[in-house]
């Protein structure tokens, strides 16, 4: 338990009639990349929702580094330093790549009762992240993400991410939609956050993309754990698709 | 290239022409200097000293509800109770002030803060009851118009008796040489360089437009959205009060009905001046260009004769060519905000 990072203990999570989630353990110790796979509805996204605090559990505790936080909203999540790229874009479209990036973080610069925005740094380090993630173009920070194409703005949530230094860095389904070269950044970009001390969880319905990357699985089904402890060099694609229907790939 | 750049633009002069009319300023700018050059061919009289002069006393008072209605629409709220707003402060402070319960500068404060306890209840039953902002902004202009008449029973409240300082600060005319200059201009342009400021280059204003863009991302960032659009109904209403007081200081009369209709009139200078209707974009420079706009066709077509009865047509016309033409160039062209 001394290495867990995060630990969600017996959470449940009803949406009316539905079990999203039905006593759910799960952890992420430091330093890892966990793969968390499962069908459409399996309950991924509500396990993570709870984690970024824009969705609040019917039961259960969350600890991180052993003791016990409350995550009432995204700024409690925030604060405890986790990061959420959500399915759903989270960018604000009208705004410029750099002052969405900062969004809410912005850098300050003068007198406090200015409210200044260092908009220079802003641009710079925007600039920086974007070559960094491998968007090849030649595109200026103060470009607004509505003239962004659905890769460049997923690239910008997860350049976000990373820049914040968050302890954990959740991304769900960060590769839909996203062409090879901006894949391979992506993956890229998550070791990289690994070896250099963050823990990460990777939410994905392509397994090859899981494989290559994750440093253990874990399978959600109907709102249960079916599998904890999956080590992908130990197993193959094919037996975690078993896993993962609870049928036999044929 | 700028991404947004159409790949025909490859003549650096068409660019530059490109950047400048994708910019939501142009439309007022242009129509600004087209409205100045065909009005003074027209008549001599446009740019007489007495004119402009006139000119400069009107628009600050529609101009400064403008500015605050400019930001809290960028939040993507607006608010329908500035004329209402506009024409109950002023009653209350003189009234106050004619019945003898407070000093002018103390009945003056009552005013404003009265009024911004009217746009923190705007702010509160939009952003905590999650009513729309066009609903509760109906319900009170109608019920603070109506405070304003009934307790007025309709009759304007004198202001001749008063004899302050404040006065001359708020809205005092001085002459430089032979032209008549009040002092509503100037906090007409403070107000529009702090509110740029903050729009531009502030953090608050970058929550401003991510609150009006997409208030669930906003919120994900942490960014506090009702409490951020609260402050903005404050804000607006508090520019519609001190626009109130300062037009009833000048016509030396606070009338219950005055500011009726000027709701209407100032979102349509915001949306003129390139301020997006659903929220998320807003320019207060192009607020300003939009209000001299307005207020400059209205002045003009008097001046050359068009019958006064014919003349809302000539506005409501102008207002719905210019609404379409803006969300064109809009679309066509979304702007950054460096
Ligand atoms: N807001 C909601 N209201 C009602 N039911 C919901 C809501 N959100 C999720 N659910 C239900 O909870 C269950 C789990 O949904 P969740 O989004 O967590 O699945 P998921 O594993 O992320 O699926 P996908 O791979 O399709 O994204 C589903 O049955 C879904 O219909
Ligand atoms: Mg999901």
């Amino acid at each position: 338990m001394a290495d867990d990072l995060v630990r969600m203990a017996g959470i449940y999570k009803s949406y009316g009639p539905v079990m999203a989630l039905d006593g759910v353990d799960f952890s992420v110790r430091e330093n890892e990349i966990v793969g968390l796979l499962g069908d459409n509805g399996a309950g991924k996204s509500t396990l993570i929702k709870i984690l970024s605090g824009t969705v609040s559990a019917t039961r259960g505790d969350i600890f991180m580094r052993g003791k016990k936080v409350e995550i009432r909203n995204t700024t409690d999540a925030i604060a405890l330093g986790i990061e959420t790229i959500h399915q759903d874009s989270a960018l604000v479209v009208q705004l410029s790549i750099a002052r969405n990036l900062f969004l809410g973080r912005e850098p300050l610069i003068g007198p406090a009762f200015l409210n200044r925005m260092d908009k220079r740094t802003m641009n710079e380090v925007a600039g920086k992240l974007l070559k960094e993630i491998g968007i090849k173009k030649d595109i200026p920070a103060t470009t607004p993400v509505s003239s962004l194409s659905g890769g460049e703005r997923q690239a910008v949530s997860i350049a976000r991410a990373l820049h914040f230094d968050s302890d954990l860095i959740v991304l769900d389904e960060p590769t839909n939609n996203l062409g090879v070269e901006e894949t391979q950044g992506v993956m890229r970009f998550m070791r990289g956050a690994r070896d250099s001390g963050h823990s990460l969880i990777f939410i994905a319905h392509n397994i090859h993309h899981v494989f290559q990357v994750v440093d253990r699985i874990v399978v959600l089904r109907r709102g249960k754990v079916v599998a904890n402890d999956v080590d992908p060099k130990q197993t193959t694609i094919e037996a975690v698709e078993e896993i993962i229907t609870g049928m036999p790939v044929g | 290239m700028n991404s947004t750049l159409k790949p025909s633009s490859t003549h650096p002069g068409s660019v530059l022409i490109q950047r400048l009319t994708s910019t939501p300023e142009f439309l007022p700018f242009t129509l600004v200097v087209v409205l100045t050059v065909v009005f003074a061919a027209l008549t001599p009289h446009f740019l007489s000293r007495g004119n402009l002069s006139n000119l400069l006393a009107f628009t600050p008072e529609l101009g400064m509800i403008a500015l605050g209605m400019t930001v809290l629409m960028t939040s993507g709220e607006f608010d329908l109770s500035v004329g209402s707003v506009f024409g109950f402060t002023p009653v209350l402070m003189w009234t106050l002030f004619n019945e003898g319960v407070a000093s002018l500068e103390v009945a003056l404060m009552i005013a404003l803060v009265v009024a911004v306890g009217i746009g923190f209840v705007n702010g509160w039953f939009v952003t905590r009851l999650k009513i729309p902002s066009f609903l509760v902004t109906l319900g009170m202009m109608m019920t603070i118009r109506g405070v304003a008449l009934y307790t007025t029973s309709g009759f304007p409240q004198r202001t001749w008796r008063a004899e302050s300082w404040l006065m001359d600060i708020v809205a005092g005319s001085f002459y430089i040489g032979e032209f008549r200059l009040y002092a509503s201009i100037f906090w007409f342009i403070g107000f529009a360089l702090l509110l740029g400021y903050v729009m531009t280059q502030s953090r608050v204003g970058n929550w401003i437009q991510a609150a009006g863009g997409n208030a669930v991302s906003a919120r994900a960032r942490g960014v506090r959205v009702a409490q951020t659009k609260t402050w903005l109904f404050m804000l607006t209403a508090f520019m519609a009060a001190y626009a109130g007081i300062t037009s009833s200081i000048r016509v030396a009369a606070a009338n219950p009905n005055s500011g009726t209709g000027y709701e209407l009139e100032v979102i349509a200078m915001v949306v003129i001046g390139g301020t997006a209707l659903a929220g998320g974009r807003g320019t207060i420079l192009g607020t300003v260009l939009g209000v001299l706009m307005l207020r400059m066709m209205r002045n003009g077509i008097v001046l050359i004769g068009v019958p006064g009865l014919a003349y809302n047509i000539f506005i409501g016309v102008t207002i719905l060519t210019m609404m379409a033409l803006q969300s064109y160039l809009a679309r066509r062209h979304p702007s950054g905000s460096g």
